[in-house]
């Protein structure tokens, strides 16, 4: 049966959607949509660089060195772009606080705008690699699903829930990973992501990517609760703890004798 | 004459007329049903099943199993245009463009987890109250049958979407198959249609999970029912309830209300599921492809116990003389699961030999009373869990973030240290339990009110247990001793009421003293059924059965 | 079975008089023995029996039949009774309304995919489904539960065994059912019965054979679509040139040949590494090139394909049973249950700068097999 478009159907649809929403609410956790990316007007950039410089030696320097040779755990950032610097700042990884195997994820601690003077800071310093400007998820949704599937999923999961590593290294979820930290991470490699340069996946390809990535992750599930997205595993786990346990409570209501 | 009397008459005459079964339907709708809330979960798994058979109708009028190529051309809007199998292109247009196709589909998914999960929770209740026992082995073996039936097509059915997920597992089958020694190679050829992943495996796996698996399913559970029915339900112990009678609801009306509403109930926590939790979202899988796979591949939680036999299994290989045996994948998924399913469907014999029990059981034992199935079985849900969990072990360890090699290993370790450590404590918790029972039969309940004696002391009165917990803590009501052979004593396996226990052999429990009843004795013989004190069990002794023995 | 209920607690339906007894039992009696005199009792509440010390005398007495049971005596104005009525016809009326709203969703609701409120149609189905289906589930258990007869009942079971006479009789008629077919005495005929229904056991043979399509399953195993010189491809078709990796970098390959990336045979894996890190066996030196090295992806073990690549560990992982192997010394088995290194694939460079296969695996990809060797 084909959907009936009238739009005197779909708005009666509509007020049916709105009477149950209070009783499906609790079900569905909203999915946040992904921060609006304010754009400022670009500074001139010897500024940019004077200030990234200022973040840099107060945030980073005790680590990768005064003169971004590195240091004490830190690597050298010398020729690492500003590409490296936006994957590892905007998705929290640095500053990094000691003792972990893999940099998790946190809360970011720069603005945009500091993160662009950072990132401007390091690119003088040895170049590197860059993001492109323009729009990171200007692809083509379903060739970007098609290169997540032969590329991304056999780390991250089909539907960007994460996965794990050998040894305790994991690949992360995605579904928090800005458009920008997406496209750094397949063109830097940070740790054990491999690096997907541009002759082997075009600026294209991997625009499609991002696209993918954010629209699977701002995509609100249509059969009901995603169950954390992570396949069959969790539904076993549903059908245990919600399916036989509300089952037993029904056959001890029906198999009391008052 | 009332109009409901005219009826009822009528309808009887008219098919007693046809059928002469006045009598039979007589005797049907007043057959005695006893009232357990366990004697229901089989109840689930056979809802379970009718809800799939009806679900599955629906989707089999959409559903496509061809590997041929398409272009999709449907509303998820992430996968128009890629090229796909027909399998899959059908399965999309079932969730996306047919009207409330994505709820059947989720539906039929959850009964199918649903079916397994109650022919396990099903299983286990048989098994701890020894229900397998004589005379009803032969249900016990079909139960077993219906559960392989069960996995086998619950199997195929994740087989078809031809998904990414389902595509892998298709895949890993293939493996298993291939790894049997001499036939291997050749079976998988018979299976796919030639070299993975040809072009047939989807219409052979539709044949079977369609058509001739659901027929056996079916054959089998109305074999089982019918042997419910002629052999009649077991029972608890309790008031009345002796090995010679059924006390419960007629089965007409009550019973059958209260099965009826059952399935009604069983299939409204289904539509729940179904509506408000998705399940197998294979849009977003996307399609099969032999090079592509996703972190975190699982099979459905049914199958994970061989996935996580697998995952333990240490690389053994054996290739000699120009033979190659891969123990790795044919001790966990083959081998194994053999052992495991045929053992299964001896138990009652291998517990009958081991107990030299042959008697008719209708009464049911609680799990505490037969300490060495009860290990045997907590010690096989450990085994079990722990497979199953290891089935997953990637999973939790990326949301747990542990590593997943440490979870493989403590896996390894855990599956051999942790099945016998269950065994030991399960047992002595049983005999723990047991020694509760006891005292308060001898002791009886603490009243609260305090007596002075002539003497000047103070006691507390004890009220004796009341009957109705003495008859369910397996005091037994007498009875002939005609065709129950005395439980024998030492294996561990015979249900000791608690006023005839023996004295254990670990000394762990022993008779607390020899008291005013002389019952606690010690006597391990079990023939001092009939001879308790009037005091203990007053008049309903004499109720049971005057019948001589047969 | 709990407290002794008092009068007052006792649910209506135990307050109803009792059924008759019945004298039929089940199917049991269909057998034609003398087990016709079983027996119904009617224990109504036999705790409470009990503990008054009529227990003997209710189960002595339930053997005699009782008057038939008499509705008429019950008040239509009783308030339990209506108030039990419409609890349970509340729950009848909660399913037509789910029913209703059912209904309403199927029609009026969007379903399309990516349509604002697509995502409420299959969650409404569902809730409107469970309204209606519990509705009926748990107003029929209800008013089995409050307004049905349920007395317990006690009904007697038979001992399944025959008497012997009996048994003897029918092991003699099956030996003389044998006996009249003459099959003991004569030979040929049992011999030739033999022979001829067990060579029907062939006739289904070649119909097994041929789902196989008779193929030469070792040749089949044995190899894949790689050939020397075959270039290789993406999975979008393009070849692969060198320098198109960075190294850390990994791609997915396949052979390019007429349906190349549809051979579930075939994947690879095409890794880029520093060439120091590289530390193959001898005889597989050669095989790589650059710094580059290519498996097969289908994995040893079960055959899932093996791209988890870990650029500074060199580590693969496999995602379906968590064999690793390690990259960089020809993708050797370090953990998990893969008996057998990943099969390498040797690789050169053609005139034009493009990746080519020096010719098709050494050994067979993919899980262990009987014939493998």
């Amino acid at each position: 049966m084909r959907r009936t478009s009238t739009s005197r159907t779909r708005r009666s649809g509509y007020a049916v959607v709105l009477l149950a929403l209070s009783v499906i609410g609790t079900l569905y956790t909203a999915v946040a949509g992904p921060s609006a990316a304010t754009e400022e007007p670009a500074s001139s950039q010897s500024m940019a660089i004077e200030e990234g410089r200022d973040f840099y030696l107060s945030g980073c320097s005790t680590c990768h060195g005064l003169d971004l040779t590195g240091g004490a755990g830190g690597p050298s950032l010398i020729g690492v772009g500003a590409s490296s610097v936006i994957f590892q700042v905007e998705s929290g990884r640095m500053p990094l606080s000691a003792g972990f195997q893999q940099a998790p994820r946190k809360d970011v601690r720069y603005t945009r705008e500091q993160i662009d003077a950072l990132a401007a800071y390091i690119q003088s310093n040895g170049g590197g690699l860059t993001l492109p400007e323009g729009d990171l998820t200007d692809g083509d949704l379903q060739l970007g699903g098609a290169l997540f599937r032969t590329n991304c999923a056999s780390c991250h999961n089909f539907a960007g829930s994460g996965g794990a590593l050998t040894y305790g290294k994991y690949a992360p979820e995605l579904e928090q990973a800005s458009p920008r930290v997406i496209y750094s991470a397949m063109q830097s490699g940070p740790e054990s992501m491999p690096r997907y340069g541009d002759n082997q996946l075009t600026e294209l390809e991997k625009k499609s990517i991002v696209r993918y990535v954010r629209y699977i992750s701002e995509s609100e599930d249509v059969g009901g609760a995603g169950l954390g997205r992570y396949g069959p595993l969790t539904e076993g786990l549903v059908i245990w703890v919600v399916g036989i346990t509300v089952l037993v409570l029904m056959t001890l209501w029906i198999g009391a004798r008052a | 004459m009332s109009h409901l009397e005219k009826v009822t008459d009528t309808t009887a005459g008219w098919m007693d007329e046809r059928l002469g079964a006045a009598g039979y339907v007589r005797k049907s709708l007043n057959k005695v049903f006893p009232d357990h809330w366990s004697f229901m979960l089989g109840e689930i798994a056979l809802y379970s099943f009718i809800i799939l058979l009806l679900t599955g109708t629906y989707l089999s009028f959409f559903y496509t199993p061809s590997l041929t190529e398409v272009v999709y051309d449907g509303s998820y809007i992430p996968l128009k245009g890629v090229t796909m199998s027909q399998a899959y292109e059908s399965t999309l247009f079932i969730s996306f463009d047919v009207r409330g196709g994505l709820i059947m589909r989720q539906i039929h998914h959850w009964a199918a987890l649903l079916f397994l999960a109650a022919i396990v929770v099903h299983l286990l209740r048989v098994f701890f109250t020894g229900a397998f026992r004589k005379p009803r082995e032969l249900n016990w073996v079909i139960g077993v049958l219906l559960l392989i039936l069960g996995l086998l097509e619950g199997f195929a059915g994740y087989s078809l979407p031809d998904d990414l997920l389902s595509g892998t597992g298709a895949r890993i089958f293939h493996g298993i198959i291939l790894s049997v020694p001499v036939i291997g190679s050749w079976a998988t050829f018979l299976i796919y249609g030639g070299e993975y992943p040809g072009t047939e495996f989807l219409d052979r796996l539709y044949a079977l999970h369609i058509f001739v698996v659901p027929l056996a399913i079916l054959g089998l559970i109305t074999f089982h029912m019918l042997m419910i029915w002629y052999q009649k339900h077991t029972q608890f112990a309790g008031p009345g309830r002796t090995e010679d009678n059924v006390v419960g609801s007629r089965f007409f009306p009550a019973y059958a209300a209260k099965a009826g509403g059952f399935f009604f109930l069983v299939f409204a926590v289904l539509a729940a599921l179904g509506g408000l939790a998705q399940i197998n979202p294979i849009w977003m899988y996307g399609p099969y492809n032999a090079s592509q796979v996703t972190a975190g591949s699982q099979p459905d939680w049914y199958i994970g116990f061989l996935d996580g036999s697998l995952r333990l299994m240490p690389n053994w290989e054996l290739s000699a003389l120009g033979y190659t045996v891969p123990f790795n994948v044919l001790l966990p998924t083959v081998i194994m699961p053999g052992v495991i399913f045929v053992a299964m469907m001896l138990y009652p014999w291998i517990e009958a030999r081991r107990t030299g029990d042959r008697a008719y059981h209708n009464l049911l034992d609680r799990p505490r009373d037969v300490p060495v199935r009860t290990g045997i079985g907590a010690m096989s849900v450990a085994f079990y869990v722990i497979l199953v969990i290891a089935g997953g072990n990637d999973v939790i360890a990326s949301v747990f973030q542990v590593n997943v090699n440490t979870m493989t290993i403590a896996g390894r370790i855990a599956l051999i240290v942790v099945p016998p450590l269950v065994y030991v404590i399960t047992k002595r918790w049983c005999l723990a339990l047991q020694h509760n029972d006891e005292e308060l039969l001898h002791h009886g309940i603490e009243s609260g009110t305090i007596r002075r004696l002539p003497s000047g002391e103070f006691v507390e009165e004890t009220v004796p247990l009341p009957l109705v917990y003495q008859l369910s803590l397996g005091v037994a009501e007498p009875e002939p001793q005609d065709h129950h052979s005395p439980a024998p004593v030492g294996t561990g396996f015979e249900k000791k009421p608690a006023l005839e226990r023996a004295p254990d052999k670990d000394g762990f429990f022993r008779p607390r003293r020899s008291a005013s009843n002389g019952s606690a004795n010690g006597s391990s013989n079990g023939k001092a059924n009939g001879k308790r004190p009037e005091a203990e069990l007053p008049q309903l002794e004499k109720s049971g059965k005057d019948k001589p023995p047969s | 079975m709990s407290n002794p209920p008092s009068d007052a607690d006792r649910p209506l339906a135990d307050q109803l008089s009792s059924r008759p007894p019945d004298e039929a039992s089940g199917p049991g009696d269909t057998r034609g023995s003398s087990v016709d005199q079983d027996e119904f009792q009617n224990t109504d509440s036999r705790a409470q029996l009990q503990a008054e010390g009529r227990g003997e005398a209710q189960l002595d007495s339930s053997k005699t039949p009782e008057p038939a049971p008499d509705y008429s005596h019950l008040p239509p104005s009783d308030r339990d009774w209506n108030i039990a009525e419409r609890k349970v016809a509340g729950l009848f009326f909660l399913a037509v309304l789910g029913v209703l709203g059912f209904l309403v969703t199927f029609f009026a609701v969007e379903q399309e995919f990516g349509q604002p409120g697509n995502v409420y149609f299959t969650p409404l189905l569902g809730i409107f489904m469970t309204m209606a289906l519990g509705g009926v589930g748990a107003g029929t258990v209800l008013w089995a539960k409050l307004l049905m007869v349920d007395e317990e009942a006690v009904q007697e079971r038979h001992p399944f065994g025959s008497d012997p006479d009996e048994r003897a009789a029918t092991a003699k008629a099956l030996r003389q059912g044998i006996e009249d077919t003459g099959l003991p005495r004569r030979k040929l005929l049992r011999r030739s019965l033999m022979l001829g229904a067990g060579s029907l056991a062939l006739l289904p043979l070649p119909f097994l054979g041929f789902l196989g399509r008779f193929q030469h399953k070792e040749r089949v195993l044995a190899t894949t679509s790689w050939r020397e010189g075959v270039r290789l491809i993406r999975q979008n078709g393009t070849p692969v040139k060198l320098g198109d990796l960075q190294i850390g970098g990994v791609e997915s390959v396949f052979p390019d040949v007429e349906h190349g990336t549809l051979k579930a045979d075939s994947p690879a894996l095409l890794i880029r590494m520093r060439p120091e890190d590289l530390q193959l066996p001898a005889e597989q030196q050669e095989w790589a090139y650059q710094g580059h090295v290519v498996y097969s992806s289908i994995c040893t073990h079960l055959g899932c394909p093996v791209k988890l690549y870990e650029q500074q560990t060199h580590n693969l992982l496999c995602p379906c049973h968590q064999s690793i192997f390690k990259a960089s010394t020809g993708a050797t088995v370090i953990f998990g249950p893969a008996a057998r290194a990943l099969p390498q694939l040797a690789i050169s460079v053609d005139d034009e700068g493009y990746f080519v296969a020096g010719g098709d695996f050494a050994e067979s990809i993919g899980p262990s097999y009987w014939e493998r060797g």
